[in-house]
């Protein structure tokens, strides 16, 4: 899935991610990888600093994961009709977009 | 033998020919990625691959064979085994997520669950899926996707189960079954709220006896009632008439 891209995940510019879920609905499959991926040690360990939370509701409601970077920005993905690697590939270009932004400017 | 030419028309030392002809270049096996020989690129672009129009999507529809595919193997059946024991034995059977724990994490997970009687067991997605859906648990199935741990124990110890999982970030709890009745994260917070079996049943007694204690209460109102006044009166007798006897005793005296 996500195997080629792991090790250049970097979680530098991210703040929290935050992961709502409720385990019996069907919808939840991408969510729960998407928490796998991003919650593994390799990852995590980029970032020290970065929380993972996730949250088990059973109120019939959509999974959500909620990213807040470390500039304030909000990526708000809800993940019932989305696939897991979307997710991982969408906030993986954020995340090498705040890099590469933020590593200029502190160059500079 | 382009050397052996190079030698007759080259007498003499340092002299280039104004035209070289490339009769060998490199050998077979090289270091270096070869260029391919004109005629060999032009048949490869010939002769490429064209894969045939699929008129379905493959991912569409689920294949046959790889239904007819599943057959236990002794492995399977040995764990599906395993697992039915596990359900029968244990009363409470929880189910949690686990991300990223170390090797070292687990160790200390495991050491403290083992203190409170609970097991931490690893089985395979599929092997759970398939034996759920043959077993009364089968709406646990959604439960088992991503990498799960069972948290097998014979006693219900769930406060001391969240106490241990609150330590350790990573571990998300998703549901158990406790008593072969399937809580969610919630039912199981409120359950381990639940007072004990003693105080539950002392506090059901009294509830259902209440009526029958107020009604017996009800019928014993009256002559209680009249038993008090008695008593009351005769107290109040008995310290006139001692009040009588000391001031008579007094004058006597």
């Amino acid at each position: 899935m996500a195997a080629s891209r792991k090790a250049s995940m970097v979680l530098k510019a991210v703040k929290k991610i935050s992961v709502h879920f409720c385990p019996f609905e069907s919808n939840v499959r991408s969510t729960r990888e998407f928490l796998a991926a991003v919650g593994s040690g390799k990852v995590r360990s980029t970032n020290i600093n970065c929380e993972v939370v996730s949250t088990v509701k059973h109120d019939n409601s959509e999974p959500v994961v909620d990213v807040t970077f470390v500039d304030g920005e909000r990526l708000v993905m809800k993940g019932a009709h989305l696939t897991g690697f979307e997710m991982l590939s969408a906030f993986q270009s954020r995340c090498t977009a705040k890099d590469t932004q933020g590593k200029p400017a502190a160059k500079k | 033998m382009a050397a052996t030419l190079c030698l007759k028309l080259l007498p003499k030392q340092g002299w280039l020919p104004l035209a070289q002809h490339v009769r060998h270049g490199s050998k077979a096996v090289t270091r270096h990625r070869k260029p391919m020989h004109i005629l060999k690129q032009k048949l490869m672009a010939v002769t490429e691959y064209i894969p045939p129009v699929r008129v379905i999507p493959p991912g569409a529809y689920e294949s046959q064979t790889k239904q007819a595919r599943e057959q236990d193997t002794a492995f399977t059946l040995l764990l599906k085994r395993n697992l039915k024991n596990l359900f029968q034995e244990s009363k409470m059977i929880a189910v949690v997520q686990n991300n990223a724990s170390t090797a070292e994490d687990m160790m200390i997970l495991k050491n403290r669950l083992h203190k409170h009687g609970i097991n931490v067991k690893f089985f395979p997605n599929q092997v759970a899926l398939h034996f759920l859906k043959g077993s009364i648990y089968s709406n646990m199935a959604p439960l088992f996707i991503g990498p799960t741990v069972l948290f097998v124990s014979k006693e219900p110890k769930v406060s001391e189960m969240l106490k241990t999982l609150r330590s350790s970030p990573q571990m998300t709890l998703l549901g158990a079954c406790i008593d072969n009745t399937l809580l969610s994260v919630e039912g199981i917070v409120n359950y381990s709220k639940l007072p004990t079996m003693a105080v539950v049943q002392g506090q059901l007694v009294s509830g259902l006896t209440m009526l029958t204690s107020h009604t017996s209460s009800m019928l014993q109102h009256h002559p209680a009632h009249l038993s008090a006044l008695l008593q009351q009166h005769i107290k109040q007798q008995s310290p006139d008439s001692s009040v009588e006897a000391a001031p008579a005793v007094e004058k006597a005296t």
